[in-house]
């Protein structure tokens, strides 16, 4: 990306673009939700629009794979069952969405489109614009330095938007992106070398905020994928998992599913519903077989997906984007870093 | 685009009690073009549906040779088995498929192909077998070993009278347990590996079964000289695609759906799980 396609618009004026924004599709945002705390959801006024605020606890993943999200529409006509596909064809705006987050969503592009492509998810992905609000300081458990996955983007996003002292810097990653500023140009100006170097700047600053308590993945998947990581420490880690699949369910890159049908107006809906390797009926067979009843094999699980070199190589990155949501859901202290770190360095202290 | 998880409709043909818990379920598309293009190699699996209680993998128990129908064979074992077994021929369920990587069928053209099969197991190596019989010019000896519980809990004994009947094919059964008016062998499926002559370089031995059954079996082979690759199983996980998103039947990195479930037993031996 060019700092010459880079555009600057003034902060009093983003009130009317993003106005704009939210009359020309479903506009998703972090807005001000209970006790405080940011929540994402559909805004219909830009006043609603956070653009300083803590990364919510939900990750955006549910507006592209809603946690129940139905398929196909089965009923019975005359003595024979009808399906009818339930094709969802909304036009979505994730706006203000971390870097992590996105990068989170490039992640599931990945897993859901590569070999035999979803056609539910990749319609979303095409009918969502997904404009990034980059961090212009680490977050308070953020470790997305360690994933390639932030605190600024290079690549993922449709829009980047940068706060700048004075103006927001807005970078162009796609024609979705440009797209949505073509209804506003007059708000928005080529940006001067001044405004990318400050930029830049930012981003650099941002960099270095990061303290060395991070998450260091290469020590860790090095062990992890030669099978050098003792059953001892998984014995101990997960005893301190309380399997509430809480990780999984705030973690951008997670995409575990079940397939089940509801019973509506006589007939049922088929829906993919979230599910969780964390669970210990997951694996659980008809027959009453379970090749992972045990706590620990479900922990090695997840972290063998996450971490993994023969993961690393099907997906094209490690399956965590360093938003450190597992850090604050956990009750049992099991999160991201503090495995990695215990795999690392071959201890576990609880 | 396609839907992943949207099934088709197809009617129930016929069906036929194999045992008093397994049954064989012909299957046909309801849209007949459907039922045209539907093409599938011996080992892959179908995703059924018995629409309100769910969606369950069956193994493609007929032959890719024999078109117009598809037949599953299923014991009764959990909710969509159970739900299934209470249809009627003409009711309706759902298919998706075919599922899975399936066995390689042209791979093993001019070898001596070697069955192994235990109780519910043959059902995924019945497809390979008539595949193979019904072009059985491109490959060397055929030889069946089958072995099940009881006699009752034998499944094709038709099949097996024409099996053993043929000239070109060695069919062996044996049963853990013998019942009044059975008069062959008895005792578990590697006495019957006692009685054939094999040359494992020039053998592909095909082994399904319960994974106790496998796991002797398969020693037994290596034993006899089997190259871990020439040794050829199939895996079971429970599933909810079937098409390598879900992942509930992960072992390892691999998907059992999708980059099995027919898998070599070096492959499985080196698995990370």
């Amino acid at each position: 990306m060019s700092p010459e396609s880079a555009v600057t618009i003034a902060r009093e004026d983003l009130s009317e673009w993003v106005g704009s924004l939210c009359n020309s599709a479903v506009m998703i945002a972090p807005t001000s939700g209970p006790g405080g705390d940011a929540l994402f959801s559909v805004v219909s006024s830009p006043d609603d629009v956070l653009w300083e605020f803590e990364n919510p606890l939900q990750p955006p993943k549910q507006f592209l794979l809603p946690q129940t999200d139905p398929l196909v529409q089965i009923s019975h006509r005359e003595g024979h069952v009808q399906l009818e596909p339930i094709v969802d064809d909304s036009r979505l705006i994730l706006f203000n969405t971390r870097s992590c987050d996105v990068s989170g969503f490039l992640y599931l592009q990945g897993v859901y489109t590569r070999d035999l492509p979803d056609g539910a998810y990749a319609r979303r992905t095409d009918n969502t614009v997904l404009v990034s609000l980059a961090c212009n300081r680490p977050c308070s458990t953020g470790f997305c330095i360690c994933c390639d996955a932030g605190p600024f983007l290079r690549t993922g996003f449709d829009l980047q938007i940068t706060a700048l002292n004075g103006r927001m810097f807005v970078e162009v990653g796609s024609d979705k992106g440009r797209a949505l500023l073509d209804g506003s140009s007059s708000l928005f100006r080529p940006a001067t070398q001044q405004e990318s170097a400050e930029r830049h700047e930012i981003e650099a600053t941002a960099r270095r905020c990061f303290g060395p308590e991070t998450c260091h993945f290469g020590s860790a998947m090095r062990r992890i994928s030669t099978r050098r990581v003792p059953q001892e420490l998984w014995d101990a880690m997960s005893d301190w998992c309380l399997e509430c699949g809480g990780c999984t369910h705030v973690c951008p890159t997670c995409y575990c599913f079940s397939v089940k049908d509801r019973a509506v107006d006589g007939g049922w809906t088929r829906n993919r519903i979230w599910d969780s390797c964390q669970y210990e009926a997951f694996t659980l067979e008809a027959s009453g077989h379970n090749p992972r009843k045990q706590k620990q094999a479900r922990m090695w699980r997840r972290f063998y997906h996450k971490v993994s070199a023969q993961y690393y190589q099907r997906d094209g990155a490690v399956g965590c984007v360093g938003c450190g949501r597992c850090i604050k859901v956990c009750l049992g202290t099991t999160d991201m870093p503090a495995v990695v770190e215990a795999i690392r360095k071959g201890e576990w202290r609880g | 685009m396609v839907d992943l998880l949207v099934p088709s409709v197809a009617t129930i043909l016929s069906q036929r009690d194999e045992t008093p818990d397994t049954r064989t379920f012909e299957l046909r598309f309801r849209d007949p073009e459907q039922q045209e293009r539907f093409d599938f190699r011996p080992g892959q699996f179908l995703e059924l549906s018995v629409f309100g209680i769910g969606e369950a993998p069956f193994c493609l128990a007929s032959s890719p040779t024999r078109r117009g129908a598809v037949e599953i064979t299923v014991r009764r074992t959990g909710q969509v088995t159970d739900a299934l077994h209470a249809l009627g021929t003409g009711d309706e369920v759902g298919l998706r498929g075919p599922c899975g990587n399936g066995f390689d069928v042209g791979a093993a053209e001019g070898h001596d192909l070697l069955f192994i099969a235990g109780g519910i197991g043959l059902p995924p190596l019945r497809g390979l077998i008539w595949n193979v019989l019904d072009e059985r010019d491109r490959f060397g000896r055929v030889t069946i070993l089958y072995g099940a519980r009881t006699p009752t809990d034998l499944v094709y004994k038709d099949e097996m009278r024409v099996w053993e009947q043929r000239e070109d094919v060695e069919f062996h059964a044996t049963v853990d347990r013998a019942e009044p008016g059975w008069v062959g062998n008895v005792g578990m499926v590697p006495v019957l590996l006692e009685m054939v002559k094999l040359q494992p370089a020039s053998t592909l031995a095909y082994v399904c079964g319960p994974p106790v059954m496998i796991k002797f079996v398969i020693q037994d082979l290596l034993m006899r000289g089997f190259a871990e690759e020439r040794v050829i199983s199939t895996l079971e996980r429970t599933m909810q695609c079937g098409v390598g998103k879900c992942n509930h039947c992960c072992i390892g990195h691999l998907f059992v759906c999708r980059d099995g479930p027919v898998f070599t037993y070096r492959q499985i031996r080196e698995m990370a799980e």
